[in-house]
């Protein structure tokens, strides 16, 4: 028999996978974005407690869906009575800067596959938070997820992107806080 | 101009005076067009959620930006930049361009 998912204490890991595990169930074509990536990719060095996800799915298929998991909407989240995670839908399309992302990473769990941000798209998605908002915790999680994967990591793609983006002075921060600089 | 686009009037003078004054909030708004509060809140809440405007807590006001990483934002830019031209001198004026003081200016000093 199938254990019951405990959420009280279920990681952000666990649920982004139940969470994506029900979404294929019920046909619902979604990206995971924004600070949960950084956990997942960074092992907890930043711990989020929102799921951010991108979808282009109307509500109506997407309530019943996370209803089955307990989570209902609550304002303009998805809450869950014992979950310390909520959930949240952010405006398609998932865009870095003014360049859209068209390739995602399909992170494997017992579950399945999550869809979510490749960890270089997730250290730009940081650094724009660093660069437009001088948030110095984004270059920092920036910097977790570098020490956690840095073999998957395209180093020269993050130039290109910052130098595009006008940011190339700011990038050096980001080099010296991996030891490339 | 651009109501029938937006399908909101407040959306259009929120963009109108975020392009001239950078930031704004709610009741500020309600202050200039002397109208009413929760109709300004809610569109600002809608473009926030949009991931249009940014908004930032200062002291406690929450102010409202647009936000560098909209994807669209140089093109939205761009198309209130040329409406907003179209707009009466008298207009911009009188809701636009008079703004508040923004020089410094001593506490408990006489206006």
């Amino acid at each position: 028999m199938k254990e019951p998912i405990n959420f009280k204490n279920i990681t952000i890991k666990e649920l982004a996978s139940v969470i994506a595990a029900k979404f294929e169930e019920h046909e619902i074509d979604s990206v995971l974005v924004g600070g949960a990536c950084v956990s997942i990719y960074s092992k907890n060095r930043y711990e989020s407690y929102d799921l951010d996800y991108v979808t282009h799915e109307d509500m109506k298929k997407i309530v019943p869906a996370l209803k089955e998991l307990n989570f209902q909407k609550k304002g303009k989240y998805f809450v869950h009575p014992e979950c310390p995670y909520f959930i949240d839908f952010v405006s398609p399309p998932v865009a870095i800067g003014d360049e859209p992302v068209e390739e995602f990473e399909e992170f494997p769990t017992s579950l399945g596959h999550i869809k979510m941000l490749s960890p270089t798209d997730s250290i730009k998605d940081r650094l724009a938070s660093y660069y437009y908002w001088g948030d110095s915790e984004s270059l920092q999680q920036a910097i977790d997820i570098y020490s956690e994967v840095s073999q998957k990591i395209n180093l020269d793609e993050l130039k290109r992107w910052s130098k595009k983006e006008k940011f190339s002075n700011k990038y050096k921060a980001f080099l010296k806080g991996i030891g490339q600089l | 101009m651009l109501e029938p686009l937006f399908g909101n009037k407040n959306i259009e003078k929120i963009f109108f005076f975020l392009i001239i004054n950078k930031k704004c909030y709610g009741t500020q708004l309600s202050r200039i067009f002397d109208q009413a509060l929760s109709p300004f809140q809610n569109s600002l809440d809608r473009l926030e959620s949009g991931g249009i405007l940014v908004s930032f807590l200062e002291g406690r006001v929450r102010n409202y930006q647009f936000n560098p990483r909209y994807p669209f934002l140089k093109e939205l830019l761009k198309l209130i930049e040329k409406a907003y031209q179209f707009l009466p001198e008298e207009l911009k004026h009188e809701y636009y361009e008079h703004r508040e003081r923004r020089r410094p200016r001593k506490k408990g000093k006489p206006l």
